[in-house]
């Protein structure tokens, strides 16, 4: 096979692109399946849209919103929503993606995906939200797991299980991010492998991979997910046993805190594209 | 058992201010305490919204320490948390915050300093609007200013003092007592400008934006200078696009 040919379309691994990358990706135009971008930093005018419809007319986009705030039990933004309705128009993305979490209380946007309660509660207004986007924007939203730091005390539904039933009762899919996997259940105790076997394969549209950081907290290892570095040995392995289980879905690498070089981040996402060729072989040998 | 709005309200109060009443009691701590883990989630926020203000006030922060930037934007954050999501929106009155924050209120200009970055971010990020063709302006009914565009006053020669503290400015040598400045700020294709302008062009661009009606802005230029070269005004004002 063309060598070339590893890392283009939307079946690739790709790159969330952030502001430093935008114009070298627009001068070099390197060989990368397509690009993943926040939603919220394109909803002005000016120059970052404009990049971006430029990028567009070369590159799958996926459209991955941080703001929606799906898990808030006071009701979406329905200006924000319309905001994203108008972003998903104007760029006709693969794929559209939100968080389970939430981010808004009494009107104060919290700038940060905070953890929900795995409650019947919850899983209602998730639902109901979810199913207001899709309608909004006339198709499949993905939702992704969060990275957690702290889960309740009532919280009686395992997460990967919550997530199967808003996929089943909203009908999205799920953005399977296998670093926050790795993070959460590091942090809060649980086997990364074992919530992957749980998590429903039909339903993953796509998966993420990023670095994270070991701090500490009261003199206690704590993981944050801070895509501050390389994907970690641990995380390969856990997306490999992934693909496994999903097979070859679209992969993003993604890198937000000391961004490095876009070499590096086409490094890793070519690691991601390997492997995600292996899983798509393997596929085709079983079947 | 507490309802999802009651969590959410308990966990807002604890990661935005310091009560941790409500959210402590809901949060199991296992290792970890659950103060230790609101903890991680109040100083992502913290960072991260001071870094959202630090890249739309990069001069401010250059002008006073960076710990005390980190400071101020703290004490800014905790009491006037964003509405949104859309990070380039978040900041709009922290000229005013300034204004009345007593640790730096021997800065004076520090406030319009910060007014001409929040203009700069609003030019930068304001809607597309096509410029007014000239051939087009006589049969123009009523004209506006670019979506792009703020007028700005300053007892303070902000203008100078933003361009001495650019990365690679020579050595900040501004006057202080240079007297007002009256700046037109605005988006040039990808690049926000500011420009000084006349008494006579600022209340022609003052006028125009309020009354969309070029004969009351070139009124009130006349009042503010008689000798005002109205024709080189208005041809300034095409060639920057400013006019829509």
């Amino acid at each position: 096979m063309d060598p070339s040919a590893r890392l283009t379309g939307p079946g690739a691994s790709g790159i969330g692109l952030r502001s430093p990358h935008l114009a070298e990706v627009l001068a070099t135009r390197p060989a990368i399946g397509w690009l993943e971008v926040h939603a919220e930093n394109y909803m002005g005018g000016g120059p970052a849209i404009r990049g971006l419809e430029a990028i567009r007319r070369d590159y799958p986009v996926s459209i991955h919103g941080v703001g929606l705030s799906l898990g808030t039990a006071g009701g979406l933004s329905a200006a924000h929503l319309e905001r994203l309705a108008a972003l998903v128009d104007r760029i006709q993305p693969m794929l559209v993606s939100e968080h389970l979490s939430w981010s808004v209380t009494g009107g104060v946007y919290l700038n940060h995906l905070l953890p929900l309660p795995y409650t019947e509660e919850a899983l209602g207004v998730m639902c109901a939200h979810v199913a207001r986007v899709q309608d909004r924007l006339g198709r499949r939203l993905l939702v992704e797991n969060p990275s957690s730091y702290a889960r309740f005390e009532h919280s009686p539904i395992p997460e990967a299980e919550f997530l199967n039933e808003v996929a089943l009762r909203s009908g999205c899919g799920l953005l399977c991010d296998v670093n926050n996997v790795y993070v959460s259940c590091r942090n809060l105790g649980g086997n990364p492998a074992e919530y992957l076997e749980r998590v429903d394969p039909a339903a993953v549209g796509e998966i993420h991979l990023a670095g994270h950081a070991v701090n500490e907290a009261d003199g206690l290892p704590i993981l944050i997910d801070d895509h501050g570095s390389r994907v970690t040995e641990a995380v390969w392995r856990l997306y490999a046993r992934g693909l496994a289980r999903f097979g070859p879905v679209p992969t993003l690498v993604e890198w937000d805190t000391d961004i490095p070089p876009l070499a590096v981040l086409l490094e890793e996402a070519a690691t991601a594209g390997a492997m995600l060729q292996d899983a798509g072989e393997n596929r085709a040998h079983a079947a | 058992m507490p309802t999802l709005r009651e969590l959410q309200t308990g966990f807002g109060a604890a990661v935005l201010g310091d009560d941790e009443s409500v959210a402590a009691a809901l949060v199991r701590g296992d290792g970890l305490s659950a103060s230790a883990r609101l903890g991680v989630y109040r100083h992502h926020i913290f960072m991260s919204l001071t870094a959202a203000l630090e890249s739309t006030y990069p001069v401010v922060a250059r002008l006073v320490d960076p710990r005390f930037f980190r400071y101020a934007a703290h004490e800014y954050i905790r009491d006037n948390p964003p509405a949104g999501p859309c990070l380039f929106e978040y900041g709009a009155t922290l000229p005013e915050f300034l204004e009345r924050f007593e640790p730096s209120r021997h800065l004076a200009y520090l406030p319009d300093v910060a007014r001409l970055e929040w203009a700069m971010n609003v030019a930068l990020n304001a809607p597309e609007a096509t410029p007014i063709d000239p051939d087009a302006l006589r049969s123009q009914g009523a004209v506006a200013l670019h979506p792009s565009v703020t007028l700005l006053t300053s007892p303070w020669p902000v203008d100078a003092l933003w361009r001495a503290n650019q990365p690679n400015a020579p050595e900040p040598a501004v006057d202080l007592q240079a007297g007002d400045v009256r700046l037109r700020v605005w988006r040039v294709g990808d690049e926000v400008v500011f420009r000084a302008l006349s008494t006579a062009g600022f209340a022609f661009h003052d006028t125009l934006a309020r009354t969309h009606h070029l004969a009351d802005a070139a009124d009130a230029a006349l009042s503010a200078d008689p000798a005002a070269d109205l024709a080189e005004l208005l041809r300034e004002m095409l060639d920057a696009e400013v006019l829509v």
